[in-house]
């Protein structure tokens, strides 16, 4: 392990449809750090997360993973991101299963080392009742939570989870903090896009606000004095009422 | 490795999917009645064949129309079998997420038209069993029909590798089949205007698939022929991979 951070984002800037969709964000994560992403719908949030997860260029600025230059060298992201997006896509033909050997052997692992990483991810998640079940009969819950798998199999050393949460049952809400917390404490740094400020405070480090596509807020949870003094800058920030 | 997983990913989705069972079992049923039919009017044939001092064979009369007609069908078949290749997984969202996994574009196009490529080899083996199985029992010219399945194999490749090309294009799975669709119609019937205006030989003659093909279906491999395959095949490949790499840009 390092000093230098793992994730270093600098002047991050991004245009879509025509508009300023995030504009010169920066920011940095240590490993075993966990950043909660807060904004409201349309603040940017989906947009950083996936220039960080190697989806989309940017078009300004520069992100430096484990010492290197993530937007000139997306292959790094093979082994060191695994990237839960939004609306989890999946294969509807395919078993829980088969999607997770699958982004095994997209990540370059062999069959052995794919098969024994699905097996301990179903068994971490509690998929092992749905392997063979087709992704297309999944329930919203078990689609999340697949979707999950598929970015945690490969053990990645950077975490990006876009709403992780949704559909989730409060029990699997539990969960998934316990498992967010697991894997910062076994040295990953991960990043925790949310509407739910409660998330952030259950399960983060760090803090960071977006609004209309700049950041406007970051700062350790540990500075504010719990989920009400988050409340109030969130909100300050979202009605313009100031940071 | 990761190349070989696009392409067994591609195939198993390939394989629990309707669309390329029905497709096979459809065509395939077709075929083979058109196979049926040619050896009937064949054998028919045989005692006025018989008196010809340089008849037409089994391989004329049978096997290379029955190749010529899944070359017809393969028309319609190979933009249905790529039209959701890329674009449906754009659409859905997938694309994203393998691009996400790090593998660069060539590998994930690639990747995909490896298991088209293969369903389709398969696909063109099932249907060259039936002249094959007949002609071990009788006198089949097995150097044209050699120089025939290499005309049709080289077709299905190019097909296939136009339908990656439309599917990279769109997010619309039924507009990626259309764009194939004319696309292949406009390669195969590009010179007929010269045609119709008494000009033979030409750049637009070249630029014609079916001037390729044809050659092939008669036994004759022209090297020119294998050239223009090969350049077709790796033009769209190359358009297809410049597409998905300009995702990241565009999105």
């Amino acid at each position: 392990m390092t000093d230098l951070p793992l994730l270093n984002v600098s002047g991050l800037s991004r245009r879509r449809a025509g508009r300023a969709a995030v504009t010169d964000v920066s920011f940095s994560l240590n490993r075993g750090e966990v950043l909660g992403l807060l904004g409201v719908n349309g603040a940017g949030k989906s947009t950083t997360l996936s220039m960080l997860a190697g989806a989309l260029r940017p078009e300004t600025g520069a992100i430096t993973l484990d010492g290197e230059d993530f937007v000139a060298r997306p292959a790094i992201a093979r082994s060191l991101v695994g990237w839960l997006p939004e609306a989890a896509p999946l294969w509807p033909e395919l078993s829980v299963d088969e999607h997770l050997l699958a982004f095994s052997r997209l990540r370059g692992s062999s069959r052995t080392t794919a098969r024994k990483a699905a097996d301990a991810i179903v068994a971490r998640l509690q998929l092992g009742d749905l392997r063979r079940r087709l992704a297309g009969v999944l329930s919203q819950g078990q689609r999340q939570r697949l979707g999950l798998a598929c970015a945690l199999v490969h053990d990645p050393a950077l975490i990006i989870l876009d709403e992780p949460a949704n559909a989730l049952d409060p029990v699997q809400i539990g969960e998934l903090r316990k498992l967010i917390r697991e894997r910062a404490a076994a040295g990953a740094a991960v990043i925790l896009s949310t509407h739910v400020l409660g998330e952030v405070v259950a399960v983060c480090d760090r803090v960071a606000i977006l609004h209309e596509g700049r950041l406007r807020h970051d700062a350790p949870l540990h500075d504010d004095t719990g989920g009400k003094t988050l409340e109030t800058t969130f909100f300050g920030i979202a009605t313009g009422a100031g940071a | 490795m990761s190349l070989g997983a696009v392409t067994r990913l591609e195939l198993r989705r390939l394989a629990v999917r309707p669309l390329a069972w029905a497709i096979a079992a459809l065509t395939i049923a077709w075929l083979a009645w058109t196979f049926v039919l040619g050896l009937g009017q064949f054998l028919g044939a045989q005692v006025k064949l018989a008196g010809m001092a340089d008849a037409p064979g089994f391989t004329d009369l049978v096997a290379i129309p029955l190749l010529a007609e899944l070359a017809k069908l393969a028309f319609l078949v190979v933009p249905l079998m790529t039209m959701s290749l890329l674009a449906g997984e754009r659409r859905t969202g997938t694309l994203a997420l393998l691009a996400s996994t790090g593998l660069a574009p060539w590998r994930i196009v690639v990747g995909k038209y490896l298991a088209v490529l293969l369903w389709l080899g398969l696909w063109l083996l099932a249907t060259l069993a039936m002249p094959l199985v007949v002609g071990a029992e009788s006198t089949a010219d097995w150097g044209k029909l050699a120089a025939a399945t290499l005309g049709t194999a080289l077709l299905l490749a190019t097909l296939a590798a136009i339908g990656v090309a439309c599917s990279a294009a769109t997010s619309f799975p039924a507009i990626s089949a259309a764009m194939a669709l004319i696309v292949t119609l406009v390669l195969w019937t590009i010179d007929r205007g010269a045609q119709a205006a008494g000009v033979t030989g030409g750049f637009l003659e070249w630029l014609t698939m079916a001037t390729h093909l044809q050659n092939l279906l008669r036994g004759l491999v022209v090297s020119s022929d294998l050239v223009w395959f090969a350049l077709a095949i790796a033009l769209s490949l190359i358009l297809a991979t410049r597409r998905l790499g300009s995702d990241r840009e565009r999105q």
